[in-house]
């Protein structure tokens, strides 16, 4: 307004000068400019049109001689002229441009007689709607990088949904929600509005009462977003701090593994333009990858629990003392990140006192996941064995006949013992099915090997097995362990076998020692032989007569405890 | 300390008219057996009248429980065509693994059936230890 300031009069002058400058200025100019195909106007220093070809006549059809040029020219040509006319120097480096009646154009001025200027207005409509569009490409193929790099650097679903909405609300929509697929008749969802924190909610909601969101979470094609009316959108739907009125909405299915991941509501207020064709196609583009990353994370998550959940099912269960007599036990599986193997024990403690408790230890042929399901299937199967457990036979015989298959031959090996406390002795049934006999650690010093025998379970449509008897007097343990241990291959030069020999000297030094202390000296004597070497499943279970025994309503028990203390 | 490298696993074939050998040499593990089972598998599918399959231990170095399990799969398949199986120079722990699961007599015993275990002296049950 500052340069306005002797607008009043320049208005006079216009009109005064007029009759004169038109024909100075056009004698300058030349006669070949009014066949020109690009729009020419001729403004004389005080704004005022001296004359105009025929193309800028078409382009400005109430242009004429003598009118200003501020009456019928965008702001942006003649606020141009008059910092020209003035002398002041341009705003901007490049041409000047600007936009007249949707069309794109760049004005070159060059000098005329007495201050005017020939503007010449070159159409760079088409080149410029292309740069356009290039510009508008790289910023969304610069957003699907993002978010292919941001969803696919978690495999957590709460995260994933998260990031899917900021992002949405950030590069497409002023907000946007993620509305996940039921879990019952609930839903996750998740809002982001620009600028705002990202929250998370679950929630009842009704889906149906929003045209094209059942459908989206459904996975059928999208609703186009001119059919969505925007005063339908329910509360619910509308991000805390999206105060304005929605004026567009787009909803667009999230494209799963096989199941629809959600569904992406896109909203903008109605002061802001409505979605176009090109943004409603880029937002399914963006709803694709979001889709798939989120359904990876879904089946990720999925696989994870099914695995945790198969896990406790078939991890070790934990050892004590139970009536009186001591267990302990100890399991390392071949890869330490996984927590099953192939090797198993099982402990069933008797009704009371009276009755014997069921322990058993064993190994299945293989590895990892594979051999543990079968683990499980053995001891499930021993558990319902339980009430026969007086006959070992009987129950390998049934067992064996469980777990024959003629898919494969993998079998199991294992060791039952049924064990009470008689007095202040332990009595122990042992019975082998093709297992490496328990070792039984006396008082003496001396490592005796249980005579039992017996066939391998799982694969011969017989078996047979003998059944020994033990009794372990107070400070005796018995120790059942499977091949793993044996056949720890480390030592001095790596390739070495631990071995039974071994095993019996470390043994013989644990004389009196209590349960859980024998498993933990084999079990730290096998690591340290192994030193960082490959393993195979690794488990050791003991039980041991206690030394010192609490006093107890069994008579025996009283008395020997007596007669230790009277030595 | 160095790292154990297990001597190279192979199997090879030699065939009579009626008869084969395998030689197995190397470990026979869970890495291995599944091998040796194909090869067994493949080759008796290709000679169903094959009488006799013999596998050749000397070269064996050590097994594993899955190695015996691949040894139970053989001796399906040999039982189906009705051929015999022979287990020639069984190293020592080879012998030791058999006797302590109790299947030699399955996997060497008669073709047609497979062999009934006689629960016979074993069945008594044996009393050890302290009484």
């Amino acid at each position: 307004m500052v340069g306005r300031a002797p607008g009043v009069p320049l208005l006079v002058c216009a009109f005064r000068g007029s009759p004169a400058s038109p024909r100075n200025a056009a004698a300058h100019v030349g006669a070949v400019w009014s066949e020109a195909p690009c729009p020419v106007l001729v403004v004389d220093r005080h704004g005022a049109l001296v004359q105009l070809n025929r193309a800028a006549r078409s382009l400005l059809p109430r242009a004429c001689g003598g009118v200003r040029l501020a009456d019928i020219a965008p702001s942006w040509l003649s606020d141009a002229h008059r910092h020209m006319a003035a002398g002041e120097p341009g705003v901007s480096p490049g041409p000047l441009t600007g936009s007249i009646d949707e069309r794109h154009f760049e004005a070159y001025p060059s000098p005329s007689a007495e201050g005017g200027v020939v503007w010449w207005l070159v159409d760079g409509t088409d080149r410029h709607r292309a740069e356009e569009a290039l510009h508008s490409a790289q910023e969304r193929s610069s957003v699907l990088a993002e978010a292919s790099s941001r969803l696919l650097a978690t495999l957590n679903v709460p995260r994933c949904m998260e990031v899917t909405a900021a992002m949405a609300a950030e590069h497409l929509a002023e907000a946007a929600v993620l509305v996940a697929p039921p879990h019952g008749r609930r839903h996750t969802l998740t809002y982001a509005h620009r600028g705002g924190p990202v929250s998370q909610v679950t929630r009842k909601i009704d889906p149906r009462g929003v045209a094209g969101l059942s459908e989206a979470l459904q996975g059928y094609p999208p609703v186009p977003a001119r059919w969505i009316n925007p005063d339908d959108i329910p509360d619910w739907l509308i991000p805390e701090g999206f105060t304005e009125p929605v004026g567009s909405v787009i909803i667009a299915p999230l494209p799963g593994h096989g199941v629809p991941a959600g569904a992406l509501v896109l909203l903008r207020s109605s002061t802001r333009k409505c979605f176009s064709d090109g943004e409603e196609a880029f937002a399914r583009l963006f709803a694709a990858r979001a889709g798939a990353a989120l359904s990876a994370a879904r089946l990720y998550t999925e696989q994870a629990a099914i695995t945790a959940t198969l896990m406790r099912e078939l991890l070790p269960p934990v050892l004590e003392r139970v009536h009186g007599v001591e267990y302990a036990a100890g399991y390392r599986p071949a890869k330490d990140h996984e927590r099953v193997g192939g090797d198993f024990y099982d402990f069933h403690p008797g009704a009371d006192p009276t009755q014997e408790t069921l322990v058993v230890l064993g190994d299945v042929a293989g590895k990892g996941l594979d051999a543990a399901v079968l683990t499980g299937k053995i001891r499930n199967t021993l558990h319902a064995l339980l009430p026969l457990a007086a006959d070992h036979q009987q129950v390998l015989s049934l067992l064996n006949g469980a777990l024959l298959t003629s898919h494969h031959a993998r079998f199991a090996t294992l060791v039952l013992a049924s064990v009470s406390r008689r007095g202040g002795w332990v009595q122990a049934r042992l019975t082998s099915a093709g297992h490496m006999p328990p070792l039984i650690v006396r008082n003496s010093g001396e490592v005796e090997e249980a005579a039992t025998r017996g066939t391998l379970v799982g694969a011969l449509p017989e078996v047979s097995a003998c059944t020994v008897e033990t009794t372990l007097a107070p400070g005796e343990t018995c120790l059942l362990y499977t091949d793993g241990i044996t056949e720890a291959r480390g030592g001095p030069l790596g390739d070495e076998f631990f071995g039974e020999d071994r095993l019996r000297r470390a043994l013989a030094e644990c004389v009196g020692m209590p349960a859980e202390a024998v498993v933990e000296r084999v079990q730290m004597l096998a690591a340290q032989w192994l030193g960082g070497g490959r393993h195979d499943d690794m488990a050791v279970l003991a039980i041991s007569a206690p030394k010192t025994g609490p006093l107890s309503v069994v008579g025996g028990e009283v008395r020997h405890a007596h007669n230790r203390r009277s030595r | 300390m160095t790292g154990y490298v297990p001597p190279e696993f192979s199997v090879e074939i030699a065939e009579e008219q009626t008869r084969c050998t395998v030689r197995v040499a190397g470990e026979l593990d869970y890495d291995t057996s599944d091998e040796l089972v194909e090869t067994v598998v493949v080759l008796l599918r290709h000679r169903p009248r094959t009488s006799a399959v013999r596998l050749d231990f000397s070269g064996l170095t050590w097994i594993d429980s899955s190695g015996l399990s691949a040894l139970l799969m053989i001796r399906r398949t040999t039982s189906a065509i009705g051929a015999v199986l022979c287990l020639d120079n069984r190293p020592g722990f080879l012998d030791q693994r058999l006797r302590l699961t109790d299947i030699l007599d399955h996997l060497t015993g008669p073709a047609m059936s497979a062999a009934p275990h006689g629960l016979g002296e074993e069945d008594d049950t044996t009393r050890a230890g302290v009484t």
